[in-house]
């Protein structure tokens, strides 16, 4: 540097920018909080372990971080002396310093992490022991949506998952094609689906309430749009859900419904769809017996609506491209009764 | 040179002019071996390659701008971002680091003329090209590798990604990983055969620790990267099982193989990064580095540590609790040398007298970014953490703060570091400073943000998200950032290019640089020291006496060594000079070599497998005709006792293909701890009594060999050439009757049958591959000493192709254990 004492602008410019770089930190940290997949918005004990250590972590880094821009400042103010502030030159001193930020610091607050989060917080996010809880759920990724069964009996759903909220749940994960990650941020771990293995973790949340979820491993395609839905509803509301759920497919009643259970039939949507109690046994695409009682369709891309879903059953490859589901030729008309048929099938 | 330079001096010089004259014109690229030529060449293909990759990401930024943007298909989407990926890590920073900056400054950094094997280098570009203008085609084609840049099975396999788009990137990554291994040989040998007299491992520039320790991790790492892309390819194209489950395969076992190249990767990639800032701040400090040892140390425990961490990337595929902490801890400690590191350079730039010159900023912006990225790193060795985040931006976030910021922001500062040195000129200061301004911002606007949105649940890899998530501002602010650095990185590339034709004319050394290549003229004379240097401390340009007595001794004609290409080679420990080479002047078989390869690859990607191996036969053979120019050896010292570099280079080579055999292995293992039958029912046990036998009689050659070796050594030409010829004939015919075996099992133990036949089958194949290389390599080198005397030159070959046989057999025993352990 060749001006004299005055910040020069070159100073102005760092200053400018250091101001901006922490404003931005700022502004993107008070927008980020709080969304319905963060997982700083725990809802599990697993969860709330976790976003505590991130906290904590946080902390730290900023600590260290502060720090260590704080010294290059400093070098930066001192840049025409040389040696170190009322220290001076002495190259031991220099010494100490690098060795004592760059290994006695560091092991101790890195053995202190490991402690806090490899050995203790570890063990919330574990998986269930055998037996530890009083229900399973299974749940397989598939390109592009989530199937869901509950073992013990035989309710089959897909992209919606109903637990009672209060209850330890082991959730088994599998997959039926390619790797999949399971994510409910706010409720759980992630864990990967892979072949040939089944994965289990703990879920479990004492508050009611419908929490987002996505794949987390890239899938092909439609990743992206791979979503799904937990919904936590007090024991009572479980148990008739999943005593509706268990049940065959519902008689539906209506002209245009009995026309779209024709055309459902005809036109071969059992080859991958399965109503269970008919005669529509596919197992490739996802279950429809209830399909009415869903809130979303096509893995929380679309809502559920008779709208949505006749426009989903006219080119599935619109809202989805690439999705496993062809075009079946259905006209406007015909997909319009064959929607009003599943949406029935509450 | 100075201006007063004497008459003899002057002489001498125009010497060495007419020795290193080289071809004029296009022929004049091609045909070089110059490691300079060789290093710009390295330089503006990446360079090409870093502007793909740039336009890949801001499509990229540009699709995620906003929610449910349709600027491009998923398919697209994927392509691009796989692409990226693949692109800036395999076409950009390695060749930008190891490839330019590697090659054009070792050599001027340690006093050499060139590096340890020219024709060699000249290769490793041509494959390196070769290799991304064949990723390119697929892109071209609308086929580009679409499953990430770790290309997970099975999402990877023949069932779900039927098109060529995977084969390209196995067989592309396949082929680069020839060029990198082939460099970092390279690397390796000339720093340890090639330093000025005197510069013992002690005083040398702490860059060249960098790279050597990058090198060393190449050699010990790619091996695992190129067994997965072969095994890969050997389930799509021909039916094997290693990664699919119903035939007793295992996807984990790909995404074992890669991380543990994978991992060290980031090292290979940050550590030649380390080296560019440990060259720059002294310099512009006016100061030594903080703890010298203690900073090399520490860059060679980093590569190390590196291969002990690869499951970290797998903390939520459901491994079992104890590995998953083993991992943790293991990551942890690498933060310890990096530590070290940091500190030593913000201490030393504490210390000193700092000039916040534009290189120097760079390097202030890189230990910023480093330490974020550094410190988002320890997070996610807090495994409860990472199995939150895993696969989320967060990480995206992580990786481009250690990659983008700290190792291309090194790169970028020592563009303008050493843009005076390579071209003679200044570069435009005002504008430096600009360009690393709209850069840093547009780095921390671009990826901080990244670590929000993953905290709040936006996983990597989508091509689009709903404006429900509330991600809609933060990947607005990204993108924005993305065109901010884009405006940065083309001012920098303006800066650089305008300057090449405006900028100020500067002398050898216009910044008062420690290390030796400010020495010499700006741009260095094609034989880059007039006289070779001296060194007697690791501030060679800070010994003014040693440069001093430079200037008297190209007077005096010592150390001129003008009889050719010639470069002194020393011992690799304290730098005693032991002998002078004379290196390989243009060759035309380089690009030639390049040119078959890439012939090659096409054919086994679209299945051509003959005339695949018929192109391979053509490289061998190019290869043996290559050997026709005899460089000459003299010996300086009467006890040279230092191996020569030739062994030094085969050594290297060895550890690659034992890492190779030792995946194998591994993956053999593997697979049979997963396996409940191994072998599974109705297969045979196999047969120990021939298969030991034959072992044994190809094991036994290595006496033979080793004779030969020895005979050779002697001078003795005729007992040299009996001995080889006996023990290739035995090879032979070892090679002769178990292929024939080999076709033969394939009927009882079919590799399309069981991932054990597969592992089975692979692993004999691979060892019966080595052995007809060698039996090529024994016919090859009875050629040519049947043409010629035993000069030095054709000795190390005949020690080399020992060395190469000693190691094929103890091979062929571990190979032999292998095969027969269920029978044992």
């Amino acid at each position: 540097m060749s001006e004299g004492g005055r910040p020069g602008p070159r100073r102005r410019l760092l200053v400018r920018g250091v101001c901006a770089a922490g404003l931005l930190a700022i502004a993107s940290g008070l927008s980020g909080c709080g969304g319905r997949q963060s997982i700083l918005a725990p809802r599990s004990q697993q969860t709330h372990v976790i976003s505590v250590l991130w906290w904590w972590m946080l902390g730290a880094a900023s600590v260290v971080f502060f720090g260590a821009v704080g010294l290059l400042a400093l070098g930066y103010l001192r840049r025409r002396s040389s040696g170190l502030p009322v220290l001076g030159e002495r190259e031991g001193v220099v010494n100490a310093i690098v060795i004592a930020f760059g290994i006695v610091i560091p092991l101790i607050v890195l053995v202190t992490l490991f402690g806090a989060s490899d050995i203790y917080a570890i063990r919330f996010s574990a998986a269930p022991k055998s037996g530890s809880t009083r229900m399973t759920v299974q749940v397989i990724g598939r390109q592009w949506w989530w199937e869901v069964r509950y073992p013990a009996t035989g309710a089959v759903t897909a992209n919606e998952l109903h637990i009672p909220a209060g209850t330890r749940v082991q959730l088994v994960a599998t997959t039926a094609d390619v790797i999949h990650s399971l994510w409910v941020p706010r409720l759980a771990r992630k864990i990967d689906m892979i072949p040939g293995r089944e994965n289990r973790i703990l879920l479990e949340t004492p508050d009611v309430g419908t929490y987002l979820g996505q794949c987390s491993e890239f899938c092909g395609l439609q990743h992206a749009h791979m979503r799904l839905t937990v919904i936590a509803e007090p024991p009572g509301a479980f148990n008739s859900w999943l005593a509706a759920a268990t049940r065959p497919s519902p008689a539906t009643g209506g002209a245009a419904a009995g026309e779209g259970r024709a055309l459902f039939m005809a036109r071969g949507c059992g080859g991958c769809h399965q109503l269970r109690g008919s005669e529509a046994r596919g197992t490739i695409g996802p279950d429809l017996t209830h399909l009415g009682s869903r809130s979303t369709l096509a893995a929380v891309s679309i809502p559920n609506t008779p709208a949505e879903l006749a426009a989903w059953i006219r080119d599935p490859q619109a809202i989805k491209p690439g999705n496993h589901m062809p075009d079946l030729g259905l006209s406007g008309g015909e997909s319009q009764k064959v929607a009003a048929f599943l949406e029935a099938l509450k | 040179m100075s201006a007063s330079v004497s008459a003899p001096a002057r002489r001498n010089v125009e010497l060495l002019e007419e020795v290193w004259e080289e071809r004029r014109g296009l022929l004049g690229w091609i045909t070089t071996v110059d490691h300079k030529r060789i290093g710009l060449m390295y330089f503006f293909t990446s360079l090409a390659f870093f502007a793909a990759g740039g336009v890949e990401a801001l499509l990229i930024r540009t699709q995620l701008i906003g929610p449910e943007h349709r600027l491009l298909t998923p398919e697209a989407f994927n392509e691009m971002f796989t692409m990226h990926g693949i692109t800036m890590i395999f076409l950009v920073v390695i060749p930008m680091t190891t490839g330019a900056f590697g090659n054009y400054l070792i050599p001027l950094m340690i006093g050499a003329r060139d590096m340890a094997f020219p024709r060699m280098n000249a290769v490793s570009y041509w494959i390196f090209l070769g290799s991304g203008v064949f990723l390119y085609i697929a892109l071209a084609t609308g086929q580009a590798p679409n499953a990430g840049w770790f290309d997970y099975v099975p999402l990877a396999s023949k069932q779900f990604s039927p098109g060529l788009n995977i084969d390209f990137y196995g067989y592309g990554l396949i082929f680069n990983g020839i060029a990198s291994t082939a460099t970092a040989i390279n690397i390796i040998v000339t720093i340890f055969k090639l330093r000025a007299p005197g510069m013992s491992l002690a005083r040398m520039p702490l860059f060249c620790f960098a790279f050597l320790a990058a090198a060393f991790s190449l050699v010990f790492a790619l091996p695992s990267l190129t067994l997965a892309c072969m095994l890969l390819e050997l389930d799509r194209q021909l039916g094997f099982h290693f990664y699919d489950v119903a035939f007793g395969g295992d996807p984990l076992l790909w995404q074992n193989l890669f991380w543990i190249f994978g991992h060290p990767e980031v090292y290979i990639i940050i550590l030649p990064a380390f080296g560019i800032a440990t060259s720059i701040i002294p310099t512009f400090v006016h100061r030594r580095m903080v703890l010298f040892p203690v900073v090399a140390l520490a860059e060679l425990l980093v590569a190390f540590l590196g291969f002990g961490v690869w499951a970290h990337h797998m903390f939520a595929v459901g491994l079992a609790t104890l590995v998953t902490v083993y991992f943790a801890a293991a990551s942890l400690v690498i933060v310890i040398p990096s530590a070290i590191q940091i500190f030593a350079w913000i201490s030393t730039i504490l210390t000193g007298t700092p000039d916040f010159k534009t290189p120097l900023l760079w390097i202030v912006g890189f230990i910023v970014f480093f330490i974020v990225g550094g410190l988002s790193g320890i997070t996610v060795a807090a495994i409860p953490f990472d199995q939150q985040v895993n696969a989320s931006y967060y990480i995206v976030a992580h990786f481009h703060f250690v990659i983008f910021g700290g190792a291309v922001f090194p790169i970028l500062g020592g563009m303008y570091y050493w843009f005076p040195k390579v071209t003679g000129r200044m570069y435009h200061e005002r504008i430096g400073q600009l360009s690393f301004w709209l850069s840093f911002i547009g780095t921390w606007v671009t990826f901080f943000p990244m670590h929000i949105v993953g905290i709040d649940g936006m996983p990597r890899r989508v091509y689009t998200y709903a404006a429900s998530t509330g991600w809609t501002v933060l990947n607005l602010l990204e993108s924005i950032g993305a065109y901010v650095l884009a405006a940065g990185l083309v001012l920098v590339i303006a800066n650089l290019a305008v300057s090449l034709f405006r900028g100020e004319r500067v002398g050898g050394d216009p910044w008062g640089g420690d290390t030796l290549e400010w020495a010499t003229s700006s741009p260095p004379p094609p034989y880059n020291y007039a006289v070779v240097p001296t060194v007697s401390s690791p501030y060679p340009m800070w010994d003014e006496r040693d440069r001093e007595r430079d200037a008297v001794r190209l007077a005096a004609g010592q150390g001129v060594l003008a009889r050719g290409h010639e470069t002194p080679v020393s011992s690799v420990q304290d730098g005693r000079l032991e002998e002078v080479v004379a290196m390989p002047p243009h060759s035309m078989w380089p690009a030639l070599v390049g040119l078959l390869l890439f012939a090659g690859f096409i054919m086994l990607l679209l299945s051509h497998f003959v005339i695949a191996a018929a192109l391979g036969g053509a490289v061998a053979a190019t290869l043996i005709a290559w050997h026709a120019y005899e460089p000459e050896h003299r010996p300086a010292a009467a006890s040279a006792r230092d191996l020569p570099s030739g062994i030094w280079g085969m050594s290297l080579l060895l550890c690659s293909e034992v890492m190779l055999f030792a995946g194998l292995i591994a993956t053999y293992f593997y697979l049979d701890f997963r396996a409940a039958h191994w072998p599974p029912p109705g297969l045979p046990l196999p047969a120990t009594l021939d298969p030991s036998i034959l072992t044994g009689v190809l094991v036994a050659t290595s006496v033979p060999m080793a004779l030969a070796a020895r005979h050779a050594r002697r001078g003795a030409l005729r007992r040299t050439t009996t001995l080889l010829a006996l023990a290739a004939i035995v090879q032979a015919g070892y090679f002769a009757f178990q292929f024939h075996q080999l076709l033969d099992e394939l009927h009882t133990v079919n590799p399309q049958g069981s991932s054990y036949a597969s592992s089975y089958i692979t692993l004999l194949a691979t060892h019966h591959a080595h052995v007809l290389l060698g039996v090529l390599l024994d016919l090859g080198m009875l050629f040519w000493i049947g043409r010629s005397r035993l000069t030095g030159y054709r000795v190390s070959g005949v020690r080399t192709l020992a060395l190469y046989w000693h190691v094929v057999n103890v091979l062929a025993v571990a190979v032999l254990l292998t095969e027969l352990y269920p029978s044992l």
